[in-house]
């Protein structure tokens, strides 16, 4: 099918889209006058504006079937209204009810929920579901088979769901289709990173002779890393990983991203360089808690077994304290850097008398904590080249114009699963469809498709 | 429309010798970089091709577009983590708090309802799978919708398979829902989330039977209550006196009876145009038992002890009522199912008789949804224009 979900700006439509073309088209959007305009050209108008919103993709003559005029609504009862009448005096005196019972409810947006039949298509609940970042793409994701519906895979857009229904998208598309696009240098580096895993695996796939060649560079990398190694040991790491991790945590907005990125990068070869020394190879799994563990172990136990060689240490810290007071002068305050040495003294003691208990735990909470949130950062947001989005992930622009999340869906994004729970109703005062045209329009639409023109 | 290629660097050769001698190269290395940034308005954009003889590559529209995008829509660029950022609040200037909920300016009856918070989510797993409470108490307790308690439930599990298979999650990207779109969180205190309620927990759907309006004369001195209404709605002949007077000495009863048997309702009409009397809104309701709590509260306001007794014995009949009525439809179905699965085999297959009836056969023998080639009713699955798509999917 061809898309002609275009977002014109000379002649205004209203699509199922979060582009900034489509928010200032909606930005910009006005009831259509009717003062000059035969009440069929009203409708015509009406119609032709909502169904540009409403299931573009659907052939007109499918909708005019789909099309129901008897609409769902539901009033809210309260049980203790029930409980105190039956009813009665809703028709006591003449017939009007008694005196004083003069609150009128709400009225109920029936002709808001004309479109009410097209939610229930597979599509359209992925887009309201906050999956895609319009129905097409969502069409889009359905087709090329991203989609399952409790749990078997379903390709045909038009699905109309039935409540209970759980439906999934493959959470890796859903992360492209609601991130920030790469920009080009991103791209850039994927390409590079693309062309770098295939050459290294011609490489291992050729002999091993030539392996040797290409890996002097390897080595004078490996070299440095050592070297790197030798000269770190355990507590300038922990400092070190603390000062970056406390900045990555601080998440403040006047860091430029380039260098936010930069400091992430650092802080995840920091972490792997600390777990590659670990002779266990389960650490180098996503495993968290295991990694968390492990670092703290090592970094514990790594002290105990040097305590001779304490006097390089201090060196070593000078050192440090000046790394860090440098690194933190930037951004973070003296304050910052406090944490860092408690629980490097802690560390200390824990190091020179292991078997005594030190209470690490009130100096260190918060340090563990910071580490911790920096590790799940990383874990969970990581920088990642080959991922078709910007990494870190973030929302894509003008994506919280659009974010609203109807009732008739339950959405656990972290699996990015829903629940089809029922049909869309209307209730006193409001309509479970997302429409964004006003009530004239909504009224017009749906006179329009009672067929009585 | 993806964004068209601005070719705004301006390629003039003369440009450097008509622009004043004193920075030439500056004037020049500034202008793409000017031009190359959104960020400035169309007037700024127009005077760095002031020489150029080439139509401009921007509309008048587009123009106006990126304007409006660089001033007013750059707060809706990025989100505000905690609260909602919809075009409404900046087209109604009067910072209404309703402005905040909606997100259609012209629509002013849609609103961004709230979703749940991770941890009331987590809350109504752990009540019922860990704790074993029954759906029905726990959407009463934390204010959610049983349908939605079901479906938290379901979505849970899932996630936690998911976690236990390795499968990638999309944590970043579920946070950043949660910071745009408002949430309900889970109270200090379990029982706010009972005052103050995700969603109406006692939605009565509109039946279709009240669509038309009924002119119904009663004499002034009868009570004509909603059960009398319901009856008249159905077309179903008045109560008794005795039956009257019978329902209104203990209505509590009486509305649970019909609620934990529902087959047993009465039925007007005859033939096709058999129907269920349209029962009273107090049967109807998802939460019936919640309105003889009420009236035991209203009656003993201060026994607190008492109420919360007869509350959970309330609680645990209609508990009963409806798994004995599960077991029983369990059991029915299993009886009209012959399951057999030979020796060696992965598959288990299960018959079922065929029954010709007005749900399947419909009224004169030729629905489509009876299973089998009947005479005289043609098959139209080759045919063209059928529907392929599947209408249910089995879990």
């Amino acid at each position: 099918m061809r898309n002609r979900a275009t977002t014109p700006l000379s002649k205004p439509k209203i699509r199922q889209s979060w582009s900034k073309y489509n928010l200032f088209n909606l930005q910009r959007l006005r009831n259509p006058p009717t003062g000059s305009k035969t009440f069929f050209q009203q409708k015509w108008t009406a119609k032709s504006m909502a169904r540009a919103y409403h299931g573009e993709q659907v052939r007109e003559s499918q909708w005019a079937r789909m099309f129901s005029r008897r609409i769902r609504s539901v009033v809210p009862m309260s049980p203790a209204r029930l409980a105190q009448d039956d009813g009665s005096g809703m028709s006591a005196g003449r017939g009007a009810g008694v005196e004083g019972t003069k609150d009128f409810p709400r009225l109920t947006p029936f002709t808001q929920m004309t479109f009410a039949p097209l939610e229930r298509r597979l599509d359209v609940a992925i887009f309201r579901a906050m999956f895609a970042s319009s129905a097409r793409q969502a069409r889009q994701f359905v087709v090329h088979g991203a989609v399952t519906v409790n749990g078997k895979q379903m390709r045909y857009p038009g699905y109309l769901l039935n409540p209970g229904d759980l439906f999934q998208v493959d959470p890796e598309r859903v992360m492209y289709a609601t991130g920030a696009p790469k920009d080009k240098h991103e791209r850039r580096e994927g390409r590079v990173a693309r062309r770098k895993s295939a050459e290294s695996q011609e490489t291992e796939a050729k002999e091993e002779g030539a392996a040797e060649e290409s890996g002097e560079k390897k080595d004078a990398e490996s070299e440095e890393l050592g070297q790197q190694r030798e000269n770190d040991d355990p507590r300038e790491t922990l400092k070190v990983l603390l000062a970056q991790a406390k900045n990555i945590m601080a998440g403040s907005k006047d860091v430029l991203p380039a260098k936010k990125k930069q400091e992430l990068r650092g802080f995840q070869k920091a972490v792997k360089r600390v777990l590659s020394r670990s002779d266990s190879s389960t650490v180098l799994a996503d495993n968290l808690e295991s990694q968390f563990s492990e670092l703290i172990t090592l970094l514990k136990a790594k002290p105990a077994e040097k305590k001779d060689a304490k006097r390089s240490k201090r060196e070593q810290s000078s050192e440090d304290a000046k790394n860090v007071s440098e690194s933190t002068s930037e951004s973070a305050t003296a304050s910052e850097s406090q944490p860092g040495e408690a629980l490097t003294e802690a560390f200390r003691q824990a190091a020179q008398n292991p078997e005594e208990e030190v209470d690490t735990s009130e100096l260190t909470e918060d340090e563990f904590d910071v580490l911790k949130r920096a590790l799940v950062q990383m874990r969970d947001n990581p920088i990642d080249s080959t991922k078709p989005y910007a990494t870190p992930w973030r929302p894509r622009d003008y994506m919280s114009a659009f974010a609203f999340i109807p009732r008739y869906l339950e959405v656990n994004h972290n699996i990015c699963a829903a629940v089809y729970l029922r049909h869309p109703v209307a209730r006193p005062g409001s309509s479970e469809v997302p429409t964004p045209f006003g009530e004239p329009v909504g009224t017009a639409a749906f006179a329009w498709y009672l067929r009585r023109r | 429309m993806p964004p068209r290629v601005q070719n705004q660097l301006v390629t003039n050769s003369l440009l450097p010798y008509l622009s004043s001698s004193s920075t030439p190269t500056s004037t020049i290395s500034k202008i793409p970089t000017q031009c190359s940034s959104s960020s400035i308005p169309s007037t700024s954009r127009r005077t760095c091709r002031p020489f150029s003889s080439t139509v401009a590559s921007q509309t008048k529209l587009r123009n106006e577009m990126f304007t409006w995008l660089s001033s007013e829509g750059t707060a809706l660029k990025n989100h505000v983590p905690g609260s909602t950022n919809y075009l409404t609040q900046f087209k109604e200037r009067d910072e209404q708090p309703a402005g905040r909920t909606r997100p259609f300016p012209l629509n002013q009856n849609f609103i961004s309802e709230s979703i749940l918070s991770e941890e009331l989510r987590n809350e109504i797993y752990d009540r019922v799978v860990n704790q074993k409470k029954s759906v029905r108490a726990v959407s009463v307790d934390l204010g959610v919708d049983m349908r939605r308690v079901g479906a938290v439930v379901r979505l849970v599990e899932l996630e936690k398979r998911q976690k236990q298979q390795g499968k990638s999650l999309a944590l970043p990207y579920a946070r950043a829902i949660h910071e745009m779109v408002p949430t309900t969180p889970l109270y200090e205190d379990t029982r706010d989330n009972r005052s103050r309620p995700h969603e109406s927990i006692n939605d009565l759907p509109v039946h279709k039977l009240t669509d038309p309006q009924i002119f119904y004369p009663v004499s002034e001195s009868r009570q004509f209550n909603r059960v009398d209404a319901g009856r008249v709605f159905s077309a179903a002949p008045a109560l008794e006196n005795k039956q009257v007077t019978n329902t209104a000495a203990d209505p509590a009863e009486v509305i649970s009876s019909i609620t934990q048997n529902p087959s047993h309702i009465e039925k007007v009409g005859k033939g096709a145009a058999e129907q269920q009397v349209l029962q009273p809104a107090d049967a109807r309701i998802p939460h019936p038992h919640l309105i003889a709590h009420e009236r035991f509260r209203q009656s003993n306001p201060n026994e607190y002890r008492e109420i919360y007794k007869a509350y959970s014995e309330r609680l645990r009949q209609e508990e009963t009522a409806e798994k004995e009525r599960k077991r029983l439809a369990k059991e029915r179905r299993e009886q009209q199912q012959t399951k057999v699965q030979p020796e060696s085999s992965r598959f288990e297959f299960r018959f079922k008789d065929v029954v010709v009836s007005k749900e399947t056969t419909g009224t004169d023998g030729r629905g489509s949804k009876a299973p089998g080639i009947r005479y005289g009713v043609p098959s139209y699955e080759r045919k063209k224009g059928q529907v392929k798509i599947p209408t249910r999917v089995e879990v």
